[in-house]
């Protein structure tokens, strides 16, 4: 167990390392591409030269990536080379903290909704309340989040004069309420569609367990039914949930980009958005390592949480 | 189907169940899947709806999608279905012509991603070793980004220098590979999974006894094993690429400005006038989310037909 945890422990910056330098060479490495970015269509050849210079762009990539890497670990990812050039650092710390916020709301939110859903499907398999269920979430699987944002916007605006978007953003630190009055939409939106994967998932690994022996056992031994589906049924399917809520934070993660371009959140999704229209390279290696970090520590954790949820585990 | 275990015993129905079933001509078992699948059927029909309106977009009542008209912002009517935007085009036209991009988008990410996928997972699993190792971290790194994200970062990054291929435009081939790229450490990790499984069978051991060569091992006693899978890798891919396809476009990330696709339509300039024109915001994400529901139904009864061990699994 402790051997896999540091195993795992050094497996992550390894991979993140690797990362850097895939998008290092996809971002960054193309003639002249980010110098062009900061002279914004200056196009004086001397100039140009110099801005190069300046900038390191004229040494080799490798040479390059490796000044890059050195400040990285120390937690300075360079500056926007979009002026005003801020700290890309500065600017995804002030940011992240809405987008992992957003992110746990709609995994709760998910997780709220999904899971019941999942269990009367399992419970009331092939009756008609299990097959309008399952019609739901397909559909909740199908429509895509950038429209029903939309929709949001659009038909209580049209219908009650009353839009979900706000045009101050205040942080849950400075006014929870208010934050969470804003940040709730965009969380719903993704939420709905990571519940409707929750529940086809909670559905199909309650019913393996259904016809497990012990489920068997339990019944035979004159357990009340809920018992039976709550203790003994719900606990076991635990781990592939556990699975899918990890591996939706990705889903979810990816969602947050349009999600908070819709509702105007200021979070890394929109601060990565601005940066792709930008072409604001060093802004999207920032952010998109930052995604990719948070990806990562969050399946890490599901991946010791199983050890929790199912003590047959051993690492 | 009872899986209820608390049935009572009904006798006539087990015996009936372990007779031999009568030869079924192949109408017949399309009859029977109809009966047995009427959400699959449902799907079929969508898809099939959906090809048959991208065919023969240019003669139902359409005008270039692209083309400028003076009927500015005209609610839906006989001339214009689903009425104009804000330049005039004409929105029946985009969203019947939308739909080729997400079908050619689809099926081509599909295509490539799975194909791709499938290759690299038959090479590392059977090889084992460095080739193993080299392709699996390498999809660990990709793992460790959202699909859309990657899928995001790719299309904007690559793509200067995309050739026009007949029939896909640089602008759209650089979408599709970006797809593609995203979905393929998926791919890759369930049919490596598969070909580990299936490298370690006795078929494929006797083959290896009776001197058949790796080439063949591989085309013959894995791959076949191997399609059940790759299906059901498709049924899911496809409509997950036409809705990745529409979110890159609704950002401005994945076809060229002006091209017909639904995500595009959604997005841009016409947010704008959606408070005007509500049909605007309307029918291109009402296509979409049918498409994609058409697939995922018909993908959902196919995986229970091909495959019933992946019964409502997926």
């Amino acid at each position: 167990m402790r051997n896999y945890i540091i195993r795992r422990l050094v497996s992550v910056p390894l991979m993140l390392i690797g990362l850097s330098l895939l998008l290092f060479l996809l971002l960054w490495v193309r003639p002249g591409s980010a110098a062009f970015g900061v002279a914004g269509g200056l196009s004086l050849d001397t100039d140009f030269e110099r801005l190069e210079e300046r900038m390191g762009l004229n040494k080799p990539w490798y040479e390059q990536y490796g000044m890059w890497l050195g400040k990285a670990v120390q937690g300075d990812f360079g500056n926007s080379l979009v002026p005003p050039q801020n700290s890309v650092t500065s600017q995804i710390s002030g940011r992240v903290g809405n987008t992992i916020e957003i992110g746990l709301l709609t995994i709760i939110i998910s997780a709220v909704i999904g899971i019941p859903i999942g269990i009367i499907s399992a419970v009331k398999r092939n009756s008609k309340l299990d097959v309008t269920l399952r019609t739901i979430t397909i559909l909740g699987i199908s429509v895509p989040n950038f429209w029903t944002a939309t929709l949001l916007l659009v038909l209580p605006a049209k219908f009650f004069g009353w839009t979900p978007l706000s045009t101050d953003f205040s942080t849950f630190g400075e006014d929870p309420i208010k934050n969470l009055s804003i940040v709730i939409w965009p969380a719903i939106i993704l939420a709905y569609s990571s519940a409707a994967y929750t529940a086809r998932l909670v559905r199909s690994s309650m019913l393996e367990v259904f016809y497990s022996d012990y489920v068997r056992t339990a019944r035979a031994k004159g357990l009340v039914e809920r018992i039976v589906v709550l203790r003994h049924a719900f606990r076991n399917s635990l781990i592939p949930v556990l699975t899918v809520i990890g591996l939706q934070l990705g889903v979810i993660l990816g969602g947050a980009v349009i999600a908070e371009q819709i509702f105007a959140i200021p979070g890394i999704g929109l601060l990565t958005y601005k940066a792709y229209l930008a072409q604001d390279y060093t802004v999207v290696l920032g952010t998109v390592m930052m995604f990719a970090l948070l990806f990562v520590l969050v399946n890490l954790l599901v991946d010791l949480l199983y050890t929790v949820v199912d003590p047959r585990i051993r690492y | 189907m009872s899986e209820n275990p608390n049935t009572p015993i009904n006798e006539a129905e087990i015996l009936e169940s372990f007779a031999v079933p009568p030869r079924t001509g192949r109408f017949k078992t399309v009859l029977n899947w109809i009966v047995r699948e009427p959400f699959g059927t449902l799907g079929a029909f969508l898809i099939m709806l959906m090809v048959f309106v991208s065919v023969f977009a240019p003669v139902l009542n359409t005008t270039d999608p692209m083309g400028f008209g003076v009927d500015i912002l005209q609610a839906p009517s006989v001339d214009h279905f689903f009425g104009t935007d804000r330049t005039g085009k004409d929105l029946w036209s985009r969203v019947l012509y939308g739909g080729r991009i997400s079908l050619k988008i689809g099926l081509a990410t599909v295509i490539i991603g799975t194909f791709a996928g499938t290759v690299f997972a038959l090479l590392a699993g059977f090889f084992g070793g460095f080739v193993d190792f080299i392709f699996g971290r390498i999809t660990d790194i990709l793992f460790a980004v959202p699909t859309f994200l990657l899928a995001l970062t790719l299309s904007t990054s690559i793509g200067a220098d995309m050739p026009d291929l007949p029939g896909i435009p640089s602008g759209e081939l650089v979408v599709i590979i970006a797809i593609s790229v995203g979905f393929m450490p998926g791919i890759f990790r369930i049919m490596r999974g598969l070909v580990l499984e299936q490298r370690g069978t006795e078929y494929v051991l006797a083959a290896e006894v009776t001197g058949a060569s790796q080439t063949r091992i591989m085309a013959r006693h894995i791959l076949p094993n191997m399609l059940g899978l790759m299906i059901v890798a498709t049924s899911i891919t496809l409509p997950a690429a036409i809705l990745t396809e529409s979110a890159l476009s609704f950002l401005g990330a994945g076809v060229p400005p002006g091209s017909p696709s639904w995500g595009a339509d959604l997005s841009g300039a016409s947010r704008t006038y959606l408070m005007r024109a509500p049909w605007l915001a309307v029918f291109p994400g009402l296509a979409l989310s049918l498409t994609v529901f058409g697939f995922n139904i018909f993908g959902d009864a196919l995986r229970d037909t091909l495959d019933p061990r992946l019964r409502g699994k997926i």
